[in-house]
């Protein structure tokens, strides 16, 4: 053997994408049913508008920190032990444009826990006192985390990305403290109580358990289909916001874009590849794995009901903050005045095939691909065309793309530290 | 129930394999026995740099994540106190590149200077980001000397301190890949889709070359017994007072380690365990509250850690907290609190038990205390626990001459 050269390499096979059973809960909202698994696990999620985009950052925020409070017949310790005693585990996801909750269970109790989850978040009543400890607690947290660099970045790119609408608005501490229960009861009744948009399963229950969680679930769905602002755009510029403590510099810089149903969706998710979303993209090569600037640095499309956005981000040694962003510029019209070489664009078409692989690796795996493009009303087919896309796409696009999308002037460029 | 076989290769290296057809992927994991407690008190942080080294090139491979990518597979690692693991994970018919980039790493390393400056520099990077540039994020360099005064768990993974990075030096990073990346150090686990008829023959191809080397032996100074209660205030720029309590626990094989990870679960883990319902439910002193193991391979630290509410003081909660420890020392836990943290652990079992990866590094693990198969052992070990084990254990560790506690005082 000479172990100078490498093993031959086999093309990725076929995925083969499985989508869900759909089944109405109303006219509006679909329960997504995936059942062919072989083990003993579950996963219920549960889909609520009731967004950061549907009220005041902070009340949206408090009122899905405190779905499981109690109820006007059990306290949130009852709650919390009823699920414990079924073993179940639960997760709250909360994003502009809508809440998560994930229940996690073995099938056996899987029902149970839904109908302790569910009566709890429907019901919740607030008490007075859980309210205070989480206004308490988040206001600590706000504390502590805004002399984090990273955070202040975030923040001041929210901001940038979104200005003029109501999604740019960030949390603050003054707005924290004038939180009144009575919001979030008012928040709850509109947003909660009748705000449940989405059920997906995950887990090989028995038809009349899928029947049983429908029926239970259905009179707290959504009357009309869900609809999204779209119309964003990021306004470009340097702001830097000056700490005086800090050893590192956190960066973000990004742009408006668009999300999947858009027609350049697939070649720029491939540019993006390129230029920071891999261990061997542009942005990490040159910048940690050349110069050492940084321990990471990443970028990524993001994706919102109506639009999506390109974000850049990384900590850097503060010393090196000026020469970090000269060498993402330099990236950037790297990719829109030279075409990628084809050992490059073919690694990249291997590695994204490989990770195509990767995530749709099992039933969760599967249910969780065709959720993200379910929102967008798209189907699985989206996969089996991207994956064409990948076979197919040469320089000339990627060059395109590049110059359609990444140009330095275009970008919010935030630095904090 | 996971299935598996193990052999040992002539030249001392341990291999598991771990066949499951419904994934299209394969995992190769590689677990070399050696950690941040192998340092010398004076270059401390060398595990973990090292590490990253791994990445800059072998004997006859030049760039090993370009070779991997082209193959569609992914890399990553992670050093502990303990020990040092590697990992791909590819689509199961390129699983010879995986063979063929882990064995040439195992075999010699490039030992390239541009190599050595460029992750210096990365991992100051990552000491700043993850220890410097957060609030509490120092806790962990100021905790474990306090809690050891001998073992070399007193210095965390990424080393005490940055000039023992800056000064690291090529001669170090040689002397350190001679004595403890080789065959007989190593544990290579791969599970997966691959094809169980000819992966001996692969796993002797690529492996069954390399000098086998001499396990290191392993002669850690010993943590003397501690004797009294130790505490150490720090001032830092954050806005909530911290506390951050260390018992001293067993070590990995011993049946202690289950039952604090057993006894951490029940007081603090989550909304339901005791502490938050005393301390933060009905008394307010804390805005948050966690128990939690270290999961160190030698003694390692039962914690309790948490911040002060608004208003409360250092005494105040101490008095709280030790009044409850006394409660469960005396009465330990109700029958439907035992049985619902083992119906937790069991679902937290299942859904584990799905993910390639995490078999692959717990079967490496397991190994390396002992026996692979202690990965299906370990749940009837949590289920045999009763509520006299929990009292007699909880009366051993929690207390105080038996604790170190750090309070971060807030300078605001």
């Amino acid at each position: 053997m000479n172990r100078k050269n490498a093993p031959k390499t086999h093309k990725t096979g076929a995925i083969s994408f499985v989508s869900p059973e759909k089944i109405l809960l109303n006219e509006s909202a679909p329960l997504y049913w995936l059942g062919d698994i072989s083990n003993e696990t579950a996963r219920i999620d549960i889909c609520f508008d009731a967004g950061l985009r549907k009220g005041k950052n902070s009340i949206a925020s408090m009122t899905s920190s405190l779905l499981l409070s109690g109820t006007s017949l059990k306290s949130s310790t009852e709650i919390h032990n009823q699920l414990d005693d079924l073993g179940a585990f639960f997760d709250i996801g909360l994003s502009h444009e809508g809440v998560m909750v994930s229940l996690f269970a073995l099938k056996s109790n899987i029902s149970e826990a839904y109908e302790v989850l569910l009566d709890a978040i429907t019901n919740a009543c607030f008490p007075e006192s859980e309210f205070q400890e989480i206004k308490a607690e988040k206001i600590q947290k706000f504390k502590i985390n805004i002399n984090r660099v990273g955070v202040l970045a975030q923040r001041a790119f929210q901001k940038q990305l979104y200005h003029g609408t109501e999604y740019a608005e960030v949390s603050n501490e003054i707005e924290l403290q004038k939180v009144e229960r009575t919001e979030l009861l008012k928040f709850h009744k509109a947003n909660y109580v009748s705000g449940l948009f989405k059920i997906a399963i995950v887990g090989a229950l028995a038809e009349l358990q899928i029947q049983h969680i429908r029926n239970i679930s259905k009179a707290f769905c959504i009357k009309k289909p869900l609809e999204f602002k779209s119309d964003f755009f990021n306004k470009p510029g340097a702001i830097h916001i000056e700490k005086k403590d800090a050893v590192q510099t956190a960066i973000r810089i990004g742009k408006t874009l668009f999300n999947k149903t858009n027609k350049d969706f697939l070649d720029m998710s491939i540019l993006n590849t390129i230029l920071g979303d891999y261990f061997g993209s542009r942005l990490m090569k040159n910048i940690r794995e050349d110069k050492g600037y940084t321990y990471g640095i990443g970028s990524i499309i993001s994706e919102s009901g109506g639009s999506g956005y390109l974000l850049i981000g990384s900590e850097v040694g503060k010393e090196h903050l000026q020469a970090a962003l000269d060498e993402v510029k330099k990236e950037m019209y790297l990719l829109c005045d030279e075409k990628i070489k084809k050992e490059e664009l073919d690694l990249v078409k291997n590695h994204l095939l490989g990770q195509m692989l990767k995530i749709s690796d099992g039933p969760y795996a599967m249910m969780d691909l065709f959720l993200s493009v379910e929102s967008y009303g798209m189907s699985s087919d989206f996969y089996n065309s991207y994956i064409q896309r990948i076979h197919d796409i040469d320089a000339s696009a990627i060059l395109r793309m590049a110059n359609a999308h990444l140009n330095w002037s275009d970008m919010s460029v935030i630095s904090a530290g | 129930m996971i299935e598996f076989e193990r052999y040992t290769l002539k030249n001392g290296l341990k291999v598991l394999l771990h066949y499951d057809k419904a994934t299209p992927m394969v995992v190769v994991n590689t677990l070399y026995d050696v950690g941040a407690r192998d340092e010398h008190e004076d270059k401390t942080g060398f595990a973990h740099l090292f590490e990253h080294l791994m990445f800059g090139g072998s004997i006859h491979v030049k760039d090993f994540d370009q070779e991997l990518q082209k193959a569609g597979g992914e890399s990553n690692a992670f050093t502990s106190n303990d020990l040092t693991n590697y990992y791909e994970i590819i689509p199961a018919n390129n699983i010879e590149t995986a063979l063929w980039l882990e064995s040439d790493r195992m075999l010699s390393l490039a030992f390239t200077d541009k190599s050595l400056e460029v992750q210096r520099n990365v991992v100051i990077e990552e000491f700043k980001q993850r220890y410097l540039n957060q609030p509490y994020g120092d806790v962990w360099l100021k905790l474990r000397p306090l809690a050891y005064s001998k073992h070399p768990y007193k210095w965390a993974t990424i080393g005490k301190d940055i000039a023992h990075i800056e000064r690291a030096e090529m001669s170090d990073v040689k002397k350190f890949f001679k004595k403890f990346y080789c065959p007989s150090n190593a544990i290579l686990c791969i599970s997966g889709n691959f094809d169980s008829g000819s992966i001996k023959h692969l796993v002797e191809k690529y492996y069954g070359t390399i000098p086998g080397g001499k396990k290191p032996a392993r002669l850690l100074p010993i943590e003397p017994t501690q004797k009294e209660f130790r505490e150490k205030i720090i001032q830092r720029d954050v806005s909530a007072d911290a506390f951050y309590y260390a018992f001293h626990m067993s070590e990995r094989k011993n049946i202690g380690y289950y039952l604090a990870d057993f006894l951490s679960d029940a007081i603090g883990k989550d909304q339901s365990s005791l502490l938050n319902i005393a301390l933060k439910k009905e008394q307010n002193m804390v805005s948050e509250i966690n128990a939690f193991i270290t999961g160190s391979l030698d003694h390692g630290l039962f914690l309790i850690t948490g911040k002060l509410s608004e208003g409360v003081d250092f005494d105040t909660l101490d008095n709280a907290l030790w009044k409850e420890l006394e409660k469960i020392k005396v009465e330990g836990f109700s029958d439907r609190k035992l049985n619902s943290l083992k119906n937790k652990l069991s679902t937290a079992k299942a859904f584990q038990e799905q993910g390639l990866l995490n078999k692959s590094i717990s079967l490496c693990m397991f190994e390396l205390l002992g026996d692979a198969n202690g990965i299906n052992e370990e749940m009837q070990i949590y289920n045999s626990i009763e509520n006299s084990d929990i009292l007699n254990f909880a009366n051993s560790i929690l207390k105080r001459e038996n604790c170190s506690l750090l309070k971060v005082n807030k300078t605001k």
